[in-house]
């Protein structure tokens, strides 16, 4: 969209473009990064931490300065071993040892990397990942301990993936294994987070000991992005819509981008949104668990967009032509109301979900389940943050009023007292002018008796002078 | 304790909620002794296990409550009998004496005919109307904190009075509880399925009242029927909830539009369009209506209260009933819709049915 485009849109889009200049005058980071305490090294972690990642690296670097660094390696580290994997010129052999030795690289003072195609994406952080490896080498031990153990976990996750892809079929097939390809790429990340915010003591140790709250947080997400990107990753010929959903839709995965049976993708496409809603209410539950504002931000922004994002692509025909995204405008209403607490984030999920639930039909065979789980995020909110407590309910059915609400009322009628005084000292000012001022005309001579006389007998108006003619002039 | 043989009176037992009480608990505990009273013989449409004996009796009469008392001598009660006004009438006051009648009077004597005859458990079929009938709070999310309304409907009001009567009652020779369910659907059920069906017929469902965000949570008669197994089982146990009233419900909460959905499209039927009737115009034609009806002596579906009704929000937390009772619904929602829908299929509802209904 160009100057003009963009003008013509905001024009008719107002509130969006109220978010967006809200979000950019008015936004405070929680923390800034402070860039000349930074070294040479670490200001280059930052570079290729821009360069890598487009969403993540504005909200990393708003974080506490306690976990700046280590979220920025930890960002880096597994972009580097992603970059490993998505290389499909690198053949499996080399690749496997790799992948799965990807912990200890991170101990080896000055590797680096070159054996990536040149059209690779991110090339050039695997070719200067010495860097990454001092930064991470200076790092607190207990948070490379963290970092080092979720390299391992998913360097194996992936080196499995690439084995099952090169021996045979790797499509997502049941729900199940759906679920663990996401743990992989993301409810992995979730836990090593989860692990570096208890351990700087920004986040509830209880999380720890329900890993499925963080899981879904990492699932949500991903789920989130399969579902967007379905056009996308079938140009690319990947697939990760799990066949147990697609066939009970369609009989071959291709039919979904056919317009003749739009229907059944449409119902495919709100089965996939079913199943990813169904992490929403965990992912709020572990949002309480935060304890420091920049991790609490960190965490919710992506929520948020990902809740906005389903709602763009739920019964939405587009997924299946090209890629969507959510508005600018939105996206920074969005980053608003992500960065101020639960409650608000809260009242952002419901609104969404209210969205999506208007948007479900009952020509859907999954209507009945999609209305379960938009009123089971509903009753949670409820529960966290309750419209109305039992004692106010018990009051106001037994009539009793508050210590707040007798003040209140108490107040009220003062305040109705003060409004009667004030009408009537007024009253008795005119009165008092208009005798002071009748009086005046009557010293000065005003008649009123004839005044009087003239009005009983009808005549309301002065008697008009008869003009004085004058032809001569 | 549950193992050994125990001898149960159950009344209103050949009715919608009080057969399927029966069923689960033959089921559950082959060797217990189950009687049923109720004032109509049992019905081909609320199925009675074999060895269940029944006997008539009329819970507003202490004399033949006395008879069939002393013929059975149940070590455990469960009151399920009650009379629930149709929609027509539920928020008139027109049947205001035969209500209390039944559901408060019939409590009280059945309470002491127990009392006397030595029965050790009294379970009471409840219903949340004791609470979300009064219109004056919401009711989302709600617990057993929340006050019973003694101001709502006369179905609510007689209902809210014997339920404190009951809890009252307990003591350490009669352990009383209370189960409130929400509103119920499931085959044979008169009221929710069939009123939602006859929408189609009448050319009604397009018409939204409201915003349509309303949160109702159904539950589904065999859930219920868990819920007073699982609360015997307690007072014949642990008895932590003696004296206490729980809510009883699918823990599904959707919004009633939804469930109206749902149901219309099991029989085919999909609303052509949708019109948003705004809940003051709707408000204001029921009190119209209200107004003729009072005028010409009569009854209406369309009235004020109706119209709160399906506007309203009415769930609860269903905390308390999974932690003390260890209950949890068995038939999800979506298939008690679906059970529901098939047996009204065949069986032509008759929405006069039962005006009277005791069970």
């Amino acid at each position: 969209m160009g100057l003009i485009g963009n003008a013509l849109y905001y024009s008719f889009h107002p509130m969006e473009l109220r978010a967006i200049i809200q979000w950019k005058v008015w936004h405070n980071p929680p923390h800034e990064r402070n860039e000349k305490n930074e070294t040479e090294n670490q200001k280059i972690c930052f570079k290729f931490l821009d360069k890598t990642s487009r969403s993540f690296s504005a909200v990393i670097k708003e974080l506490h300065p306690e976990l700046l660094i280590p979220i920025c390696i930890f960002y880096l580290v597994l972009r580097g071993l992603d970059t490993i994997e998505d290389d499909t010129s690198i053949p499996l052999a080399t690749k496997e040892p790799l992948l799965r030795d990807f912990k200890d690289i991170l101990t080896q003072d000055g590797w680096t990397f070159t054996g990536n195609r040149p059209e690779e994406k991110d090339r050039e952080l695997l070719v200067q990942f010495n860097h990454v490896i001092t930064e991470f080498m200076n790092m607190k031990p207990e948070y490379q301990a963290i970092i080092k153990d979720i390299t391992e976990k998913m360097g194996n996750g992936m080196a499995d993936y690439a084995i099952k892809a090169e021996n045979d079929d790797a499509s997502v097939k049941t729900k199940k294994e759906y679920d663990l390809y996401c743990f992989y790429v993301a409810g992995l990340v979730g836990e090593g987070l989860t692990r570096l915010f208890v351990e700087a003591g920004f986040g509830n140790p209880a999380l720890l000991k329900r890993p499925n709250l963080h899981k879904s947080m990492g699932l949500f997400l991903q789920k989130t992005n399969i579902i967007r990107d379905v056009r996308e990753d079938f140009d690319d010929n990947r697939r990760f819509w799990p066949q147990e959903i697609w066939s009970n839709h369609v009989d071959n995965f291709e039919d979904l981008f056919k317009p003749e049976h739009l229907d059944a993708a449409l119902n495919c496409s709100s089965e996939m949104v079913l199943n990813a809603l169904e992490h929403a209410e965990e992912c709020l539950f572990y949002l309480a668990g935060m304890r420091e504002q920049s991790v609490f931000n960190f965490c919710a922004i992506p929520q948020s967009m990902a809740i906005a994002t389903m709602e763009l692509c739920f019964r939405n025909p587009d997924i299946f032509k090209r890629n969507i995204k959510i508005t600018k405008g939105d996206a920074c209403d969005l980053m608003h109301k992500s960065t101020q607490n639960l409650s608000v984030l809260c009242d952002t999920f419901r609104q969404y979900t209210r969205k999506i639930h208007k948007k479900n039909t009952p020509k859907d065979p999954n209507f009945l389940k999609i209305s379960i789980v938009c009123g089971q995020i509903e009753k949670f909110i409820e529960t966290i943050f309750p419209t109305q407590s039992a004692d106010a309910a018990n009051r106001k059915v037994s009539g009793e009023a508050t210590a707040a609400e007798l003040q209140r009322k108490r107040e009220e009628d003062e305040n109705k007292k003060d409004v009667y005084f004030m009408m009537a000292l007024m009253g008795v000012i005119v009165v008092v002018v208009a005798s002071i001022m009748i009086f005046a005309a009557w010293m000065m001579g005003a008649r009123f008796d004839l005044a009087f006389k003239e009005i009983t007998s009808g005549n309301f108006r002065p008697p008009v002078k008869s003009q004085l003619e004058h032809p001569e002039l | 304790m549950t193992d050994s043989a125990k001898k149960i009176l159950i009344s209103g037992g050949t009715g919608f909620v009080g057969s399927a009480i029966v069923r689960a608990l033959a089921e559950k505990h082959p060797n217990f002794v189950i009687d049923v009273i109720d004032q109509s013989p049992p019905r081909p449409e609320h199925v009675l296990p074999e060895r269940t004996t029944y006997m008539q009796a009329d819970i507003t009469s202490t004399e033949t409550l006395t008879k069939a008392f002393e013929a059975v001598k149940p070590d455990i009660v469960v009151h399920a009998a009650g009379i629930v006004p149709d929609l027509a009438e539920r928020w008139g006051r027109r049947l205001e004496q035969e209500v209390w009648k039944i559901n408060f009077e019939g409590t009280q004597n059945m309470l002491d005919v127990s009392k006397h005859s030595g029965v050790g458990a009294f379970i009471y079929t409840s219903t949340c109307c004791v609470v979300i009938d009064d219109t004056r709070t919401d009711h989302l999310n709600i617990n057993e904190d929340r006050p019973l309304s003694f101001r709502s409907t006369i179905y609510g009001e007689s209902k809210a009075a014997a339920e404190a009567l009951v809890l009252k009652t307990s003591s350490s020779k009669m352990l009383t509880c209370a189960l409130r369910p929400s509103v119920l659907c499931g085959p044979g059920d008169y009221q929710l399925v069939p009123s939602i069906h006859a929408c189609i017929a009448k050319g009604e469902t397009p018409f939204l009242i409201g915003n349509g965000l309303n949160l109702w949570d159904v539950t589904y008669v065999d859930n219920v029927a868990d819920a007073h197994v699982l609360a015997i089982e307690n007072l014949l146990t642990s008895r932590t909830a003696a004296g206490e009233a729980f809510f009883i419900q699918n823990n599904e909460p959707i919004v009633f539009r939804d469930s109206c959905l749902a149901i219309w499209a099991h029989f085919g039927h999909v609303p052509p369009f949708e019109m948003h009737i705004p809940k003051s115009l709707a408000y204001f034609a029921g009190l119209a209506c209200e107004t003729v009806t009072w005028l010409m002596g009569t009854t209406t579906t369309l009235s004020r209260g109706s119209v709160r009704d399906a506007c309203a929000t009415r769930y609860a937390s269903g905390n308390k009933a999974k932690e003390i009772l260890g209950y949890e619904a068995r038939i999800g929602i979506e298939e008690a819709i679906r059970l529901s829908c098939e047996v009204s299929r065949y069986h032509k509802p008759n929405f006069f049915y039962c005006r009277t209904h005791r069970g």
